[in-house]
């Protein structure tokens, strides 16, 4: 009975809290937003000078956004369940003349390779190189030529728009078959009848047998589609100095990545017969290291990029104190006229809490119109979009930039002396 | 008459700056806060243009591996954006000879000096005390390449003409070479082997200014005797060194060089150059405009934060008039002239810019030398952006104090007096 008691009593004294917390919530919503009314220009610069501050931050903070996504995407076309079995690692840390004395991998060691796999994969052996390709009076020069073994338009994610990809028995005869990227099939054969026809690599004549869908560009620089695909066969032939190959196998399946990466990895040492003990003479890349990289070096420039940009905001937020700091000088005896007739500390803190989160709320917002409108102009030459995220985020910081801005001023106005306020001049 | 007026415009500036003194003191954590926000805005430009700076500069002292006045002759171009067809345009160009070096020496009056050079091996270099990483870099030179490469011998003697004509088995090491290979005595006079063949140490280089990780880690050679061993390996092209006389005679000894090259290679008269003229300078400018657009980038974003900066100075400016105005009355009252008061207030705003800009530089430059101390490279203090940040500072004080000492200034006396 009387616990029960006790808690109605408190209960009662919550909701009277929650709304005496309410009501002086609004009232400070209410007195500040007359404050900022009757000082329009002062206002106006203050919510200026955030605005920068935000409009800064964000674009900064959308490109670097839009440079990961750019980056993920391009890498995620690749492939991120592949493996590549290559001479080289990507990234290293010993020195190039351990690497350069490695055995160059060539085509009976990814034969050798694809025979002692496990059947679950798919492999295939590439190599490339650059060539002319003509076709009437039509003339491409500087086409990566990419040899290829039958399961490489698994292995690369290729899709085909039209005809089909070459066999096995086209790789183990070299076949003078090809295979077209978007951009090659659309400038030699508006018409798109590519399928059948003849164009000369080089000095050869090949058949077109397919032509692959439009890839887009890697991290917006590499073309993806002025490519031409040949049986690696038919590459190996053409070369006067035969540079290796790479085995690429596509293990299916992220989550056994790692696993697979020791299988690939014991494979290949069986192919090479390398020794137990011995160190393996070829590298197994995986576009993680890629990602960790490209991670390591975004970070850097993140942290550069907004550290520059957080400074305006910074010096906005310096403004806004400042401000606030004039304001309560200016309204002692207001605030000393408030406390005598019964506001307490808490109140007058709301008051000037709420005065400078909406001035830089409304910098926030607006800052965020100037970002979205300035994005839709920079995502016409690099891949930007404003995320809702980041638009959040930005509307947070900048309210909690105010919050922090106006806490001082708004705790000296709440710590005034009611007698010494109200006889100030 | 101008004399007086002199001493009046003096005693005016002067009273207008004691009075803005006086009102800064006044107001002292206002002071202290539209300060902090001119120190961040400027910090913000230095800091970023001190960084830059620093990477640049070492950066191009990389590129300058070259003496005074001195400029290259190569069948490559050094940066190249022309992709595989550039690449095969170059790659048809008929290689620079040894032959071409000695006509080019014999035909162009304007240069000091012609050398050829070829960048030949890398190998492991030995000694009876050392070994090294099969990293060392074979230099095949002639003499003339020491005064154009700016090498000074350290201990020993140069190359010889006599070495180059004979192909004799001898060596200048570079200073690290020399110091790994030999930790306990002079080199000279010693013999080293580098891939398996013996050279006899004839001398040994000073150490180079730069920085680089591979500097200093060479060997050089006769080139004949390089030629003879390595040629084939790169269808002997050199790189050819001229140096000028003088920087006054430079700009016609290129000429020079150019028309006696494209004689020598038989260039008909309307093709282009079949290679490529670079310098220190050419070199420098190529990587300044390359980076052109990051610098003028960065300057912009880290010059935003002095913009904010400019606008908390007007706001407050704007306060101070606000609250001075009975003042600003009675000093009308009395006689001051609108001038007087505009004067009185600018003079306010740019006194808070250059406080806020000059303590602004020597965090900027503190800050950004930062980079200097992580890179392990000399520290830099980018004079131009100081002075720039300066003025910068000064002209946001005048921009953004002209509106409110202008709105002090047009006050109507009468009205301010009244204000309350």
């Amino acid at each position: 009975m009387n616990l029960l008691t006790q808690l109605r009593k408190r209960e009662r004294l919550c909701f009277k809290w929650i709304r005496i917390g309410h009501i002086e919530v609004c009232e400070g919503h209410r007195i500040s937003w007359a404050a900022i009314r009757a000082n329009k220009l002062r206002a106006t610069l203050t919510t200026l000078g955030i605005v920068i501050g935000i409009v800064t931050v964000t674009l900064m903070g959308t490109a670097i956004q839009g440079l990961n996504r750019a980056f993920l995407e391009s890498v995620s076309a690749i492939g991120t369940d592949v493996l590549y079995i290559q001479k080289h690692p990507w990234f290293h840390d010993e020195p190039w003349w351990k690497l350069i004395k490695r055995r160059e991998i060539y085509l009976p060691d990814g034969r050798s390779f694809i025979r002692n796999a496990n059947p679950a994969w798919h492999i295939a052996l590439q190599s490339a190189g650059i060539r002319t390709l003509r076709h009437g009076k039509n003339v491409a020069s500087g086409v990566v030529l990419i040899g290829n073994t039958e399961e490489g338009a698994i292995t690369d994610g290729l899709s085909l728009k039209a005809g089909r990809y070459f066999t096995a028995s086209e790789v183990e005869g070299s076949r003078p078959v090809c295979v077209l990227g978007a951009d090659i099939a659309r400038s030699f054969f508006p018409n798109g009848d590519a399928i059948g026809s003849k164009l000369r690599i080089d000095d050869t004549s090949f058949e077109v047998i397919g032509v692959l869908e439009k890839r887009g560009k890697f991290l917006g620089l590499e073309n993806l589609d002025n490519t031409a695909h040949i049986p690696v066969t038919r590459l190996a032939r053409g070369f006067v100095f035969w540079p290796g190959i790479r085995i690429v196998v596509r293990v299916g399946g992220l989550s056994a990545l790692e696993d697979s990466k020791e299988e690939v990895r014991g494979v290949m040492r069986k192919v090479r017969r390398l020794a137990p003990g011995e160190a393996d003479d070829f590298s197994v890349n995986s576009t993680e290291a890629l990602i960790s990289a490209f991670n390591r070096m975004g970070r850097i420039i993140a942290g550069v990029g907004l550290f520059i940009t957080g400074l305006s905001l910074f010096v906005g937020g310096i403004g806004i104190m400042n401000i606030m700091f004039v304001s309560v000088t200016e309204r002692t005896r207001e605030i000393g006229i408030r406390k005598a007739v019964g506001a307490k500390r808490r109140a007058i803190l709301i008051q000037f809490l709420i005065e400078a989160a909406t001035i830089c709320l409304i910098g926030g917002l607006i800052g965020l119109a100037i970002t979205a409108a300035a994005t839709l102009i920079i995502s016409r030459f690099f891949p930007v979009t404003m995320s809702v995220p980041l638009a959040v985020l930005a509307l947070l910081v900048s309210a909690l930039t105010g919050v922090i801005a106006g806490f001082l001023p708004a705790w000296r106005a709440a710590r005034m002396n009611p007698v010494d306020a109200l006889r100030a001049e | 008459m101008r004399l007086r007026r002199l001493t009046v415009m003096l005693a005016e500036a002067r009273e207008g700056f004691l009075m803005a003194m006086a009102a800064l003191a006044a107001h002292k954590l206002r002071a202290a806060l539209t300060l902090l926000g001119v120190v961040v805005g400027v910090f913000s430009i230095i800091v970023t243009m001190t960084a830059m700076r620093v990477l640049q500069s070492n950066i191009e002292r990389e590129l300058s591996q070259l003496g005074a006045h001195t400029f290259t002759v190569d069948k490559w171009p050094a940066i190249s954006f022309e992709g595989p067809e550039g690449w095969e345009k170059y790659f048809r160009r008929k290689p620079l000879t040894l032959q071409l070096q000695r006509t080019l020496r014999d035909r162009a009056t304007l240069a000091a000096a012609v050398g050829a050079e070829m960048d030949l091996w890398r190998g492991e270099a030995s000694s009876p005390y050392a070994k090294t990483d099969p990293d060392v870099l074979l230099d095949g030179i002639t003499p003339e390449v020491l005064a154009c490469k700016g090498w000074n011998v350290e201990a020993g003697r140069g190359l010889l003409a006599a070495d180059v004509d004979g192909g004799r088995f001898v060596c200048l090491l570079g200073n690290k070479l020399a110091g790994k290979l030999f930790p306990h005595g002079s080199a000279v006079g010693q013999t080293i082997k580098f891939d398996g063949v013996r050279y006899a140490v004839i001398g040994v280089l000073e150490a180079s200014t730069s920085m680089g990780e591979g500097q200093d880690n060479f060997l050089a050679v006769p080139i004949t005797l390089g030629l003879n061993r390595y040629g084939a390996v790169r269808r002997s092209n050199l790189t050819l060194l001229v140096q000028a006389r003088d920087q006054a005679s430079y700009d016609d000894c290129v000429e020079q060089v150019r028309g006696v090259l494209r004689i020598a290679r038989k260039v008909q008269p309307a093709d282009p150059d079949d290679f490529e003229i670079s310098s220190n300078d050419s070199l420098i400018t190529q990587f300044r405009n390359l980076t052109l657009a990051v610098r003028i980038g960065m300057a912009v974003i880290s010059s935003i934060a002095l913009l904010a900066a400019g606008i908390g100075i007007m706001n407050i400016m704007l306060v101070s008039v606000t609250e001075r105005t009975r003042e600003i009355g009675i000093r009308r009252a009395v006689g001051a002239k609108k001038r007087n008061i505009m004067t009185q207030f600018i003079l306010e705003a740019i006194v808070l810019c250059e406080v806020g800009g000059a303590v602004g530089v020597v965090l900027g430059i503190l800050g950004g030398n930062v980079t200097a101390w992580f890179f392990e490279v000399p520290p830099t203090i980018p004079v131009d952006w100081v002075i720039l940040g300066l003025v910068i500072c000064s002209i946001v004080g005048i921009v953004f104090g002209t509106y409110p000492a202008y709105k002090a200034a047009n006050l109507d006396p009468i009205d301010s007096l009244r204000y309350e």
